[in-house]
């Protein structure tokens, strides 16, 4: 009779799970073209980003993810940027060529989403520039309901390994700008805002945006 | 008004425009990091400051004019060796020069009236390019500024035939020539557009002999640099050795360097790069329309300026190898014939406004090019630039060695520089450059360029924390440090 049981409750655990994973479907990105005039060269590195080939694995997300940053509203620690417009981080455009990107001033600066609603946030995706090999500094993706982020706050990705920007040591990985952009996987993280930190890059002491897409669904 | 302030009302301005000047090529020196080309320099300033070592090197280097000139400055700020010389000193030696030349500009063009070289020497104080380039260690804006010396001495001895002008212009002249093998180019310009416009001879009685002492004074200053002051003959061999290789460089096309024909001008245009405005379009305007004035009107000076521009802009357009720093040998030029463009406008009420308009269009571009973004590879004028990155090498260098003293610092990369640079202060013996992996690879610090990061990778042992540096744009290193003290 034990036996049966413990039968029956690991059969149920399987079609529970079996049907979890019927509910996780690949997350779709549509990427732009890519800009390199060369490829960058392959860094086999541990503690760095190692090179891939092929097409890039698929983040499986849950059912009805769908992207909610589209056309929402962006604020910055740069409020008037020299180049672009905050607006274009949620446009759609993702091509970075000149007048599709917004460029953010020197040392650490942020952009923050406003999703609207509390939301569970599954995947975000983020194109900072894509035209030259470069890497970004100190980047540092946060979820959270408070607005300010003093509160509740989960984070999702943080590669500053020094704690420069004062957020708090980040063990992620570094990583070469490229036209499929960077997928963190924010694992539901609950939260109507979202903010992405960064401090210049490899090439100048500038903050770029091309596009950013908080893919979720919202929060019942 | 009174008239014991006519002479502030007559020299005030100009006064203004030398300080403009002045605070626009010496504010905030060191903001911008050190290009490769800079950083080499400097280096061999340090050098020459510590151990009093200066060689002509005609293959790679230019003339030795600029690292003497940082000495005094250096000294005057109590740098004595290479490790306390710092970006500040050695960029002095073009701002000074920068605002030297504009003062030189005035003088040269004072045959125009007072207002209109007024105008001349605000528009060159502004143009983007001088600045630029007055805050940058090579060695153009020194050769533009010996070269407008030459021409107010030799204007001065054209009038008064006085020999003591003569022997200074030829003496400026011989400065030239130890600046840039360049010097001729600029000089034969003048030269030709004089034949050409002047009918009229000089005041000097005795012109044969005025020639010479000209002539000897640009020879024994050259011979004194490229020497090294006597202490190294073969630099005087080496000084016409140089044409051999610059002059392959320039002409065989195969620099890297090769741009368009009309890249000068571009320069001087409109253009849009990376959402970044570039133009000087009113200025270039400005100055096409005095090259129309100097042709119509009797002008002598207008006419020579208009000539010798244009023999200038042909020469450098054709010349396969091109760089942006060259521009700066047109902004005299230019600023000449704008003003002459302003002198012919019939009413000065209107020259004030198209002057006043210009130089705010130009003030603009200056700000962006020379403090917004120095070092952005979308400006013009901040040619395959160092990263800002590179200013971490120095507390990178500082912990690593505090870390683990008497070890190494690698810098494994097929290009490094400017990092000698920000590593001078780093002993000798604790710091090495491979242009590709050395069997053993471990170190305090290594520094590996993306090419030979696997390679160097495999060569380490124990745990490194790894993280990325951008040599310049496009360029990146690897940086490998410790995470457990080296044995």
């Amino acid at each position: 009779m034990k036996r049966s049981r413990l039968s029956l409750l690991l059969a149920l655990i399987a079609l529970t799970s079996a049907a979890q994973a019927a509910d996780q479907v690949p997350l779709k990105l549509e990427l732009p073209k890519p800009l390199f005039a060369g490829t960058p060269r392959p860094i086999q590195l541990p503690n760095l980003e190692k090179p891939r080939s092929g097409k890039r694995p698929d983040l499986m997300v849950p059912a009805g993810t769908v992207n909610l940053s589209k056309g929402k509203t962006v604020t910055s620690s740069d409020p008037l940027p020299v180049i672009g417009e905050l607006t274009f981080l949620t446009d759609g455009d993702k091509s970075g060529t000149d007048g599709t990107y917004v460029e953010l001033g020197p040392t650490p600066q942020w952009v923050q989403i406003d999703l609207g609603a509390s939301a569970k946030v599954a995947a975000i995706a983020v194109w900072h520039f894509h035209s030259q090999a470069r890497v970004y500094h100190d980047v540092v993706v946060q979820v959270s309901n408070d607005k300010d982020f003093k509160t509740g706050v989960t984070t999702v990705y943080n590669n500053d390994d020094d704690n420069s920007s004062k957020l708090g040591k980040g063990k992620d990985l570094a990583y070469i700008e490229n036209f499929e952009g960077r997928l963190f996987e924010a694992k539901g993280a609950a939260g109507r805002y979202v903010r992405l930190y960064s401090n210049g890059n490899t090439s100048d002491e500038l903050n770029h945006y091309c596009e950013v897409e908080v893919h979720g669904s919202v929060a019942k | 008004m009174l008239p014991m302030f006519a002479p502030f009302s007559r020299w005030l301005p100009l006064a203004l425009v030398a300080l403009a000047a002045l605070w626009l090529r010496t504010h905030d020196l060191a903001r911008r990091p050190m290009h490769a080309d800079e950083a080499n320099q400097a280096i061999k300033v340090g050098d020459l400051l510590e151990h009093g070592r200066y060689a002509f090197d005609p293959r790679d280097h230019h003339g030795p004019t600029l690292y003497y000139a940082a000495l005094p400055i250096a000294w005057a700020r109590g740098q004595t060796t290479i490790a306390s010389l710092d970006e500040t000193t050695v960029r002095l030696v073009p701002a000074l020069a920068g605002t030297l030349g504009v003062l030189l500009l005035f003088a040269l063009a004072s045959p125009l009236g007072h207002w209109p070289a007024l105008a001349a020497a605000a528009l060159m104080a502004v143009a983007p390019a001088s600045v630029y380039y007055s805050r940058y260690f090579v060695q153009e804006t020194l050769l533009v500024t010996f070269f407008l010396a030459a021409l107010v001495c030799a204007q001065r001895w054209w009038r008064t035939g006085r020999s003591s002008w003569i022997i200074a212009a030829g003496a400026c002249a011989g400065l030239m020539q130890a600046t840039k093998a360049s010097a001729p180019l600029f000089a034969a310009s003048a030269l030709i557009a004089l034949a050409v416009v002047v009918r009229a001879r000089p005041a000097s009685a005795r012109l044969t002999r005025d020639l010479v002492l000209a002539l000897s004074a640009a020879l024994v200053v050259a011979a004194l640099f490229y020497s090294s002051f006597g202490t190294h003959i073969t630099g005087l061999h080496d000084a016409i050795a140089t044409y051999t290789h610059a002059g392959g460089r320039a002409a065989t096309g195969t620099s890297g360097h090769e741009k368009p024909f009309w890249y000068y001008l571009s320069l001087f245009g409109w253009y849009r790069e990376g959402g970044l405005l570039w133009q000087q379009l009113a200025f270039a305007l400005l100055a096409a329309a005095g090259f129309v004035v100097a042709f119509a009107t009797r002008q002598k000076l207008l006419r020579w300026t208009a000539l010798y521009t244009l023999l200038v802009v042909i020469a450098l357009s054709l010349t396969p190898y091109k760089t942006p720093w060259h521009a700066v040998h047109l902004v005299p030029g230019f600023a000449i014939l704008a003003a002459g463009a302003l002198a012919a406008l019939p009413f000065r009420p209107l020259a004030l406004a198209v002057a006043s308009g210009v130089l705010f269009l130009q003030i603009n571009q200056t700000h962006l090019a020379a403090f917004l973004r120095p070092a952005d590879a979308r400006n013009p004028y901040a040619y395959v630039h160092s990263s800002p990155d590179v200013r971490k090498i120095r507390a990178l260098a500082d912990s690593a060695l505090a870390r683990t003293p008497g070890a190494t610092i690698r810098v494994i990369s097929e290009e490094y520089w400017p990092l000698p640079w920000y590593l001078r202060a780093v002993p000798a013996a604790s710091v090495g450059y491979w242009s590709a992996p050395p069997a053993d690879c471990d170190g305090a610090l290594v520094i590996a360029s993306a090419t030979h990061a696997v390679a160097v990778r495999a060569r380490l042992h124990g745990d490194y924390h790894e993280s990325y540096l951008g040599l310049r744009p496009g360029f990146l290193c690897v940086v490998f440090t410790p995470v457990t003290t080296l044995p």
